[in-house]
């Protein structure tokens, strides 16, 4: 009767109220969607405009006029592989490389002699307010902040260079240090005193001269901290040497001026440095 | 044989945990293998160590070969003194030449010139550090073995490692030693110290893990890994758990931590309450001192976020301690020098 009545009213009424929110709901959900998509389309003028301003650029420079049309996906692909390809080339040329970090940059400087890869330095730099260094992992006795008072500030490409001078020629002359202590201690006599930047070597080695053998020592001084090349060397023998051993002091006080350490003593054991 | 020099040694021995006094002897090297032969290792170490004096008596041993001795376990067993960390300053820019014998000698003639009973030895390492053993006496008694200061150098840094004798007298003389044999200009004591050397210098020298962003690759997630845990359970709280992972690694980085014992924190801050509570009569600085201890404080603090205990980041002051390279804090009003923390009651 009447209530059967009410009751079939209040449910028609109910779905339709529920329509309308689905309608509601579906409205919402376009004008989202079509904000969206004018976003995405000016999203999409403001790329195309910039790539053709590249390419106009580009163009302008070489003086041709080509088709002014967008560039396809493919030709903006093969652009961002080679830009990508250089900078790894370059990484691998300097050992120098840099990643962006989210208050500045932050720097990885690889380190080879000679074919041998070596260590690796990281330098965490601010670039607010001004550039600075925040922390960083270069041994206490690189002149780090020598380096930077004199060019962070005003030429960081220079900074990073000679930085990376310093440490290429200290972990050069530490190998060298090393492989001598690994591979020739038998002539070393004694024990060969080096220092933290290894530019100080001080040591005795045997040489032989009419089936005896004789003590040299020596002293290798590198002054410039970028070169892995000693700058001064002194080879001394005991008063009661023969004369011969004069010259061979003076033959291999120039070959440690020009070849690596561990070379030139290789040098020795095939030659057979023989004086009769 | 002198009797003091006998007994030193026999002390000496006796620190030695006895399945390591050979290893050490042959080190010292001053008694050879053949005599090294003749002692019995598995005995009391009481008596070792009488067989051992027996043998330097037949080489006699002097003073110097038994402080070389002394060196050698307090090389390997460093962690039995505190270290401070010392930095030298100088002004000249030019490239340092250390030259080791240069060193020892303008060292040694220093100390010398200014205490005639001092003994001096050096024993140079692999790792480029220099270690000094000096036992002091006064201009009328000989030097006292027992009472020994050690140094720790590493050539071409400015950074020296002390672990200074109760006679503290002595530190100012030898400060004046090594600022003169390594040519620098003046030295001070900076506000850090540990039983861990090795931790020390790793921090003064950075050689600890800092968790650098490069393009060096890192073993990606594996995407497709079947979960270890049980499905059964449910982790409520992932994004947090992942935050603060995050949040720790970037501050702690991946590697072990430095090893440090305590960190303090010496208060002259202003109390602050409420102001009707009034507690204090006078605007004075509040004094109060904060320690905190434990086997390895870097550790903790690093797994204090993860396990629930304080929120991720944890405040400066504590996670600030490698790379100022301190462990000792004085905290003034925000307008001083170190970043300001307030510490309400």
């Amino acid at each position: 009767g009447v209530f059967a009545h009410l009751e079939l009213l209040e449910e028609r009424a109910y779905e339709a109220a529920v329509k309308q929110e689905e309608m509601e709901q579906q409205e919402e959900k376009l004008a989202r969607l079509k904000t969206r998509v004018q976003e995405l389309r000016l999203q999409r003028d403001e790329l195309r405009a910039k790539v053709d301003l590249q390419q106009k650029g580009q163009l302008g420079k070489e003086g041709a006029v080509s088709n002014p049309a967008q560039p396809s996906a493919r030709a903006v692909l093969e652009w961002k592989i080679k830009s990508l390809k250089a900078m790894l080339q370059i990484f691998y040329l300097t050992g120098i490389s840099g990643k962006l970090s989210k208050r500045g940059v932050c720097f990885c400087i690889s380190t080879a002699y000679e074919g041998t890869y070596l260590d690796s330095f990281h330098l965490d730099l601010l670039t607010k307010p001004e550039v600075q260094i925040y922390r960083h992992s270069v041994p206490i006795f690189i002149p780090l902040q020598q380096i930077a008072k004199k060019y962070l500030q005003t030429d960081i490409r220079r900074f990073l260079s000679v930085l990376s001078d310093h440490l290429n020629a200290y972990v050069g002359r530490r190998y060298q240090a090393d492989q001598l202590q690994e591979h020739f201690s038998g002539q070393i006599e004694g024990t060969l005193q080096r220092n933290s930047l290894c530019n100080l070597l001080v040591f005795n080695y045997n040489v032989s001269s009419e089936s005896k053998t004789f003590p040299f020592n020596v002293r290798l001084l590198y002054g410039d901290p970028c070169c892995s090349l000693p700058t001064e060397v002194v080879i001394s023998c005991t008063p009661d040497a023969p004369a011969p051993l004069a010259e061979m002091a003076a033959a291999h006080s120039d070959l440690f001026r020009r070849v690596a350490l561990h070379k030139a003593f290789r040098s020795f054991g095939s030659a057979g440095e023989r004086v009769d | 044989m002198d009797e003091t020099v006998a007994e030193y040694i026999r002390r000496t021995v006796l620190k030695i945990p006895r399945d390591e006094i050979k290893m050490m002897l042959q080190k010292w090297g001053f008694l050879s293998e053949a005599q090294l032969e003749t002692v019995n290792f598995r005995q009391m170490k009481d008596n070792v160590s009488q067989d051992v004096v027996q043998l330097c008596e037949e080489n006699s041993a002097d003073i110097k070969q038994a402080a070389v001795l002394d060196i050698i376990y307090n090389n390997i067993y460093p962690n039995k003194r505190i270290w401070s960390v010392y930095q030298m300053n100088k002004t000249g820019e030019e490239t340092e030449f250390f030259d080791l014998t240069d060193f020892k000698k303008k060292f040694k003639r220093r100390l010398r010139s200014a205490l005639k009973n001092v003994t001096i030895n050096f024993r140079e390492y692999e790792d480029n550090a220099i270690w000094i053993r000096i036992a002091w006496g006064t201009p009328y008694t000989k030097p006292n073995q027992y009472k020994t200061s050690y140094v720790v150098y590493h050539s071409q840094t400015p950074y020296v490692f002390i672990s200074a004798s109760v006679l503290r007298s002595n530190l100012p003389l030898l400060c004046q030693a090594l600022v003169i044999a390594s040519n620098y200009h003046d030295i001070r004591e900076m506000e850090l110290r540990s039983h861990s050397l090795n931790s020390l210098k790793d921090i003064v020298f950075k050689r600890y893990s800092q968790n650098f962003q490069t393009y060096y690759p890192r073993p990606l997630p594996e995407r497709n890994v079947a979960p270890e845990t049980d499905l059964r359970i449910i982790q409520e709280n992932r994004n947090e758990k992942e935050r603060i992972q995050r949040l720790n690694r970037e501050v702690f980085g991946d590697g072990p931590q430095p090893k440090i014992e305590f960190a303090q924190y010496k208060l002259e801050t202003m109390f602050k309450s409420d102001p009707k509570m009034d507690v204090l009569d006078k605007k004075e600085p509040f004094r109060c001192l904060v320690k905190f201890s434990s086997p390895h404080l870097l550790e903790s603090l690093k797994s204090l976020a993860p396990a629930g205990m304080a929120d991720a980041p944890l405040s400066q002051l504590l996670t600030c301690i490698p790379q100022k390279a301190r462990n000792y804090f004085k905290i003034r009003e925000k307008k001083g020098l170190l970043p300001g923390s307030f510490v309400s009651p």
